[in-house]
């Protein structure tokens, strides 16, 4: 369902993501890995809409989004979670979650209707959080705020869900919630593009691999099979270990 | 109710409602330095309105506020294209011009300010204020409110969740534009005089400072910034007469201000009233 | 004539303006910090030079020499500046790791004017006051212009101190660790900077600067009130903002060109539209070219 076709992206004269392309198929469970500095979290950029992309393009179910300015990206279907946790710090755990929605609701619509504050409520119950509501964000622990992060991007409804280490910094229990709910989203047909270093977790959730190294793709396949790639391997232990 | 203490509530309805023409913008994140601006704008016409064309006050207000507000809206385009310390210069640029136009119509009274006949007594002031409160306390509770503190907190990602960031700050610009100039078209007409020289820069800079002060998170900040503007120095003037020691607590009430704004800014910056306070006073 | 004698007092008036825009783009580029206790100093030195040796003033009973008054008047101001400094950029620094981000140093400042400015009118009231000084009353003439003395003063000490500055910041340690900072305070103090003996140092010197400015105004107009930092802040950030922030150069250009902008104004059109050409250069400026004519883009990136 989304397709990068040879794109790269240079930040002055450093080329960060060079001829990068893959697909994301639709229904999939894609994790997006690499050693630190490979340029996932750009890779990410590139998709939401944050950066523009320098070369090449990007579809969305077959549409050619690359042009699409990052506001509209939402109504096509992709939201997205943040590596470091980005949620509106003065605003409440169900404001936050409210926000998720914001693109298809009227704007003078209150914040306070009971409908809306029960369906916030009830996404927040279904991913174990719901003992929060009220609560200004930044107050909360960050294994939480990391845990609303995914429900607000859930709220929004998406097609494609992206998610930058949702699972960093979660404990195990935390870790075992946070799949649930992701596999539980991708059994409702959502496609689940993930950027993770916990192998563990990729291992168990996701079906499709992409890995990255220095801004360039350099294996895409099944979790088992990343292993045995020696390039990987190189990739991340050096080159002696390969 | 003796006349002295409806002029102190008159004074503090107007107040709020200049307090709500600079809070708007600050929600959104953005700072106005430029509220006289709004209120000259308001206050002039209001006042030349009922002077000069005998319009009835209740015709005069709303008229006032919707000038400014045209204003506001016009100047919203170019002002919001400025960022951080750019932008507090730009709306400061902004009031002084308005300023530096109106000194200059004669008809309008010139540097000696305008007076007029039309006089709006306390039961006008509060029920617009109330209005005002209501209006305000609506608009934070809707998905516009919500998506104007979102840009307050992080415009990029309100972006990338679909807020239109652009006329999210150019809406709440212009409301708080057209309460600046309601609240101008109340000054005049309460006082029965306004003049660019007292509604100028440290005009500008004492709302500014008294908004921050009560907090931009709620809509109760604007009123716990303007109870504390217009009460404090009362207070202190009352306090003084209480005994010949304590004169000097008359003349130095706005060093105090000025002291109390240093330390709020050092110790509470997010301002008296927060999130957090309001929700510990619903659950209590 | 008449043009080239306003032009020239435009310059007078222009070079005294150019401290205090110096003072300012100084702060904004150093620490991205838009100081509105400049102004206040200018007025408090200028209000402490007349009372101290003015006629008129006299604070203490006798009429003090100018020249010491003159040096207390700078004193009171860069204590007033380092005042400033501890609570506000500093504890700003403190509490939040980077006070640059932040809108509070720009507020907090708007409370000391506050503070200063209602000082000041405690002790001496609001009316503005009336400068003799021995020297003052001199003027020049130059090819059929007159140039008053004070004003001659301040233009050459403009371009001398603003040199030393300049050299300052380019040739010595202590300016390649004030460079350093206005870069990126973290690192400069991972390199072993101490920031926070250093900061005070930039409120000194803008301090020492609006301070001169004061004084010479007050020598040149022979006029000082509590109010006269308000008309001075406004076309010093007019003269920094076009000289580009963080620019001293540029400042002292902006300063001068604003200083004859608004004589010419006054001259041609009456001294109530003054406020108009000034104010309306200073929105364009902003809004089209907010680097100003020579200033980086980077200046002014953190929020306040």
């Amino acid at each position: 369902m989304l397709d990068l076709e040879n794109v790269s992206k240079s930040f002055g004269g450093l080329k960060v993501i060079d001829q990068v392309s893959f697909t994301v198929r639709a229904g999939s469970r894609t994790a997006l890995i690499g050693p630190n500095g490979a340029g996932k979290t750009t890779v990410f950029n590139l998709i939401s809409g944050a950066y523009a992309v320098d070369q090449g393009t990007i579809r969305l179910e077959g549409g050619d989004i690359t042009a699409l300015p990052a506001r509209l990206r939402i109504r096509q279907g992709i939201a997205r979670s943040f590596q470091n946790v980005r949620l509106m710090p003065h605003l409440s755990t169900l404001e936050n979650v409210m926000l998720g929605e914001h693109w298809r609701s009227s704007p003078f619509a209150l914040t306070r209707s009971r409908d809306a504050v029960r369906a916030a409520e009830a996404a927040l119950a279904d991913a174990g959080l719901g003992t929060y509501p009220g609560q200004v964000v930044s107050t909360l622990p960050y294994g939480i705020q990391k845990r609303i992060e995914v429900v607000r991007a859930l709220a929004a409804g998406p097609r494609l869900l992206m998610l930058d280490e949702p699972a960093a910094g979660l404990n195990t229990a935390e870790t075992t919630e946070l799949r649930a709910l992701l596999e539980r989203a991708s059994a409702q047909g959502i496609t689940l593009l993930v950027v993770e270093h916990d192998m563990n977790f990729v291992r168990r959730l996701c079906d499709h691999v992409v890995v990255l190294n220095f801004g360039r793709k350099i294996f895409e396949g099944t979790p088992g099979a990343v292993h045995a790639d020696p390039g990987v391997r190189e990739a991340y232990l050096g080159a002696q270990a390969a | 109710m003796s006349g002295y203490v409806s002029g102190i509530l008159a004074q503090l309805a107007i107040n709020i409602v200049i307090a709500y023409s600079v809070f708007l913008p600050a929600a959104a994140g953005l700072l106005n330095l430029g509220a006289a601006g709004f209120v000259l704008i308001g206050g002039y016409v209001a006042g030349a309105l009922t002077l000069k064309a005998g319009v009835p006050l209740f015709v005069a207000i709303p008229l006032a506020g919707l000038a400014a507000g045209l204003v506001a809206f016009l100047v919203s385009f170019p002002i919001l294209r400025t960022r951080g310390v750019y932008m507090v210069l730009a709306t400061f640029a902004f009031a002084e011009i308005v300023g530096g136009v109106l000194i200059n119509i004669p008809a309008l009274g010139g540097a000696a300010g305008l007076s007029v006949t039309a006089y709006a007594g306390l039961p006008v002031v509060f029920s617009v204020t109330v209005l005002v409160v209501a209006f305000v306390s609506w608009l934070l509770a809707t998905r516009f409110g919500l998506a104007m503190r979102a840009v307050h907190d992080d415009e990029n990602v309100a972006l990338l969740f679909g807020v239109n960031l652009r006329l999210t700050q150019v809406f709440a610009f212009t409301i708080g534009g057209a309460l600046g100039g309601i609240g101008g078209a109340l000054l005049v007409h309460q006082f029965n005089f306004i003049d660019v020289q007292t509604t100028g820069v440290m005009f500008s800079i004492f709302v500014l400072l008294y908004v921050l002060m009560g907090g931009t998170q709620t809509a109760w900040g604007p009123v716990a910034g303007a109870l504390f503007f217009t009460l404090a120095p009362e207070g202190l003037r009352r306090a003084a007469d209480l005994a010949p020691a304590l004169k000097f607590l008359e003349s130095s009430r706005y060093i105090v201000f000025g002291v109390a704004v240093v330390l709020v800014m050092m110790w509470r910056p997010e301002g008296l009233v927060t999130r957090t306070l309001v929700d510990r006073i619903r659950r209590a | 004539m008449q043009t080239l004698q306003q032009i020239v007092n435009g310059l007078m008036l222009g070079a005294i303006l150019s401290f205090v825009a110096v003072a300012f783009t100084l702060t904004i580029g150093m620490l991205n910090f838009l100081n509105f206790t400049i102004p206040a100093l200018f007025m408090v030195a200028g209000m402490t030079l007349w009372a101290l040796a003015s006629s008129g003033g006299h604070m203490f009973g006798f009429g003090m020499h100018w020249l010491p008054a003159a040096l207390l008047g700078i004193t009171v101001a860069v204590a007033g500046s380092l005042v400033v400094e501890r609570f506000t950029y500093r504890f700003m620094k403190a509490k939040y790791g980077d006070a640059t981000e932040h809108a509070l140093p720009l507020v907090s400042s708007l409370g000391f004017v506050i503070v200063f400015e209602h000082l000041v009118i405690t002790l001496w009231g609001t009316e503005p006051q009336r400068v003799t000084l021995p020297f003052a009353e001199t003027d020049l003439r130059v090819a059929g212009l007159v140039v008053g003395v004070p004003q001659l003063v301040s233009l050459a000490l403009a371009f001398v101190l603003v040199a030393l500055l300049s050299a300052l910041l380019s040739r010595t340690r202590l300016g390649r660790a004030l460079r350093a900072i206005a870069e990126n305070p973290d690192a400069a103090t991972l390199m072993g900077i101490e920031v926070n003996r250093i900061v005070p140092v930039v409120f000194l010197i803008t301090g020492a600067l609006s301070a001169i400015a004061g004084i010479l105004y007050a020598a040149s107009y022979r006029t000082v009130s509590p109010f006269v930092g308000d008309a001075v802040a406004a076309d010093a950030i007019a003269g920094m903002v076009l000289g580009g922030l963080g620019n001293v150069w540029g400042a002292i250009v902006g300063g001068l060109f604003v200083g004859m902008v608004k004589v010419l104004a006054i001259s041609w059109f009456g001294a109530e539209i003054e406020k108009i050409p000034v104010w309306g250069l200073l929105l364009a400026i902003l809004v089209f070219r907010p680097t100003g004519l020579f200033g980086h883009s980077k200046i002014g990136k953190g929020k306040f």
